[in-house]
C-alpha cells in the first residue's frame, strides 16, 4: 500500500510541475509577441544603418581616401586586444540560449588567446556572468538586469566606454556575441565585429567608379558621431533582439517541458494502475486461501 | 515626372517610404534641397523639419532631431533617431503630432533660438497641411 501512496504522490508532484512550466509558457508566448514586434521593427534600420557604414568604410578601404585616419575605418589584421561583449539572459530555464552564447565567447576567447592577443571580457545578463565568475574568468564589467528590460540609454552608456578605449588605441577590435531571434523556433547565433567597422564582402570594382561623397566641412567629426550612433545602436539591437530570442528560447523549453511532464503522469498512472490491481489480487489470494484452509 | 524614392527609418520604424518629388532635409551644414538625379552623397542632418513634396504634389513634413542621410542612384535614405510626422486627417491629430514634435526638438536642441526657429516652421507646416 506504501508504494500506492508514493506513486500518487509523485504524480501530483509531477502535474503541479507541469502546471508551471505551462504557465510559464503561455507567459514567454505573450512577452515574445512584444519583443518581436520591437525586434522587427527595428530590424530594418539597424539593417541599413550597417548598410551605409560598411559602404562608407569599404570605399575608404577600396579608395584609399587620404587624410581618413578615422581608427574605427581601419582593418586592423593584427589586434593587440580585443574586446568581447557578451549578451545572455538574466533568467534561465530556456533550453540551452545562454550556453550557446557561453560557448561562442569561450570559443572566440581561445582563439585570440592562442594569438596571444589580450582579451577583455565584457559581460551583459546575469547567467553569462555567472558563469564567467564560477570559472574564474576575469569580467572588465558587469552589467545586470539590462537584458531583460533593454534601455537605449543604458546600452549606449555601455557601449561608450568600448567605443572610448578603442578611440584612445587600448582596445584594437570590438566583437560582439549575443543569440539573436530567426523564428519562433530558432535562434541564431551572432559573432558580429563592431569596431572597426568590418566591410565584410563588399566588391571594390563597384565602388571605383563612384566617389565617396561627403559633405560636411569636417569628415573627421562627421565619422565619428555616424560611427558611435552606429555602435550604440548595434548594442541596442543586440539587446533587443536577444530579449526576443530569450522569450522564443524559453517557450520551447517550457514546451518541451510541459509535454514531457504529460508523459511521465501518463507513465505514473499506468504504474499506479498496476501496483492496484497487484495489491487487490494479492488480497484476494489472500482470502481465497483463507477460505480453502478452513475447509 | 522625375521621381526619387525615399525612405526614412527610425529606431522604431519606417516613417516614409515612396516616390517624391523633392525632399528638403536639414544638413548639418544648412538645409538642402533634393530632386531626382542628385549626385551621391553622405552627410549628418541635425534637428529640423523633412519637407516633403509627394508624387502627387501633396505636402508632408516630419520632425526630426539626429540623423545621417545618403542619397545614391535616386534614392534617398534617412537614417533618425526620433522623428514625428505632421499628418492626421483631423485638427485634433495634427495638434497631437504637433506638441509631439515640438517635445522632441526641445529635447535635443540646445538653444531656445534653435527651438523658436523650428517651432515656428513646424507651425507653418502644421498649417499648411490643415488648409
Amino acid at each position: 500500500m506504501a508504494n500506492l501512496k508514493e506513486i500518487q504522490r509523485q504524480i501530483k508532484s509531477v502535474s503541479n510541475t507541469q502546471k508551471t512550466t505551462r504557465a510559464m509558457k503561455l507567459v514567454s508566448t505573450a512577452k515574445l509577441r512584444r519583443a518581436e514586434e520591437l525586434a522587427k521593427r527595428s530590424r530594418l534600420f539597424a539593417q541599413k544603418t550597417n548598410q551605409v557604414i560598411a559602404e562608407i568604410a569599404s570605399r575608404i578601404h577600396c579608395n584609399k581616401i587620404g587624410g581618413i585616419q578615422n581608427r574605427c575605418f581601419v582593418q586592423n589584421d593584427a589586434p593587440e586586444t580585443i574586446d568581447i561583449i557578451f549578451v545572455t539572459a538574466d533568467k534561465g530555464l530556456c533550453g540551452g540560449f545562454n550556453m550557446q552564447t557561453i560557448k561562442a565567447v569561450k570559443r572566440l576567447m581561445s582563439e585570440y588567446k592562442n594569438k596571444n592577443v589580450n582579451v577583455r571580457i565584457r559581460g551583459i545578463g546575469k547567467k553569462g556572468i555567472e558563469f564567467f565568475t564560477f570559472n574564474k574568468v576575469e569580467l572588465l564589467d558587469e552589467v545586470k538586469n539590462l537584458s531583460s528590460a533593454p534601455d537605449m540609454v543604458r546600452s549606449s552608456e555601455f557601449m561608450a566606454r568600448s567605443i572610448r578605449d578603442f578611440n584612445d588605441g587600448i582596445v584594437d577590435a570590438v566583437y560582439l556575441v549575443y543569440n539573436g531571434y530567426k523564428n519562433v523556433i530558432t535562434q541564431e547565433l551572432h559573432i558580429n565585429q563592431i569596431l572597426p567597422v568590418s566591410i565584410g564582402d563588399f566588391d571594390c570594382e563597384s565602388a571605383k567608379n563612384t566617389v565617396l561623397e561627403l559633405e560636411a566641412q569636417d569628415e573627421e567629426k562627421m565619422l565619428d558621431s555616424l560611427v558611435n550612433k552606429y555602435a550604440e545602436y548595434n548594442m541596442y539591437y543586440a539587446l533587443i533582439d536577444s530579449v526576443a530570442a530569450e522569450h522564443s528560447a524559453r517557450m520551447q523549453a517550457m514546451d518541451a517541458a510541459t509535454n514531457n511532464a504529460k508523459q511521465m503522469v501518463k507513465s505514473l498512472t499506468v504504474k499506479y494502475n498496476k501496483a492496484r490491481q497487484e495489491a487487490i489480487t494479492t488480497e484476494l489470494i489472500e482470502i481465497i486461501s483463507g477460505v480453502e484452509s478452513m475447509k | 515626372m522625375h521621381t526619387l524614392n525615399l525612405e526614412v527609418l527610425t529606431p522604431s520604424g519606417s516613417i516614409f517610404n515612396g516616390p517624391v518629388q523633392s525632399v528638403t532635409v536639414p544638413g548639418e551644414e544648412g538645409e538642402f534641397g533634393v530632386l531626382s538625379q542628385h549626385v551621391a552623397l553622405t552627410t549628418l542632418l541635425k534637428a529640423g523639419v523633412i519637407d516633403i513634396i509627394q508624387e502627387n504634389g501633396k505636402k508632408q513634413s516630419i520632425v526630426v532631431n539626429w540623423g545621417v542621410v545618403q542619397i545614391a542612384n535616386n534614392i534617398v535614405t534617412v537614417l533618425v533617431d526620433g522623428a514625428v510626422a505632421i499628418r492626421g486627417d483631423s485638427e485634433s491629430d495634427v495638434a497631437k503630432a504637433l506638441e509631439e514634435a515640438k517635445a522632441l526638438i526641445s529635447s535635443v536642441a540646445d538653444s531656445s533660438a534653435m527651438i523658436a526657429s523650428v517651432s515656428a516652421r513646424v507651425e507653418s507646416a502644421a498649417h499648411s497641411h490643415l488648409f
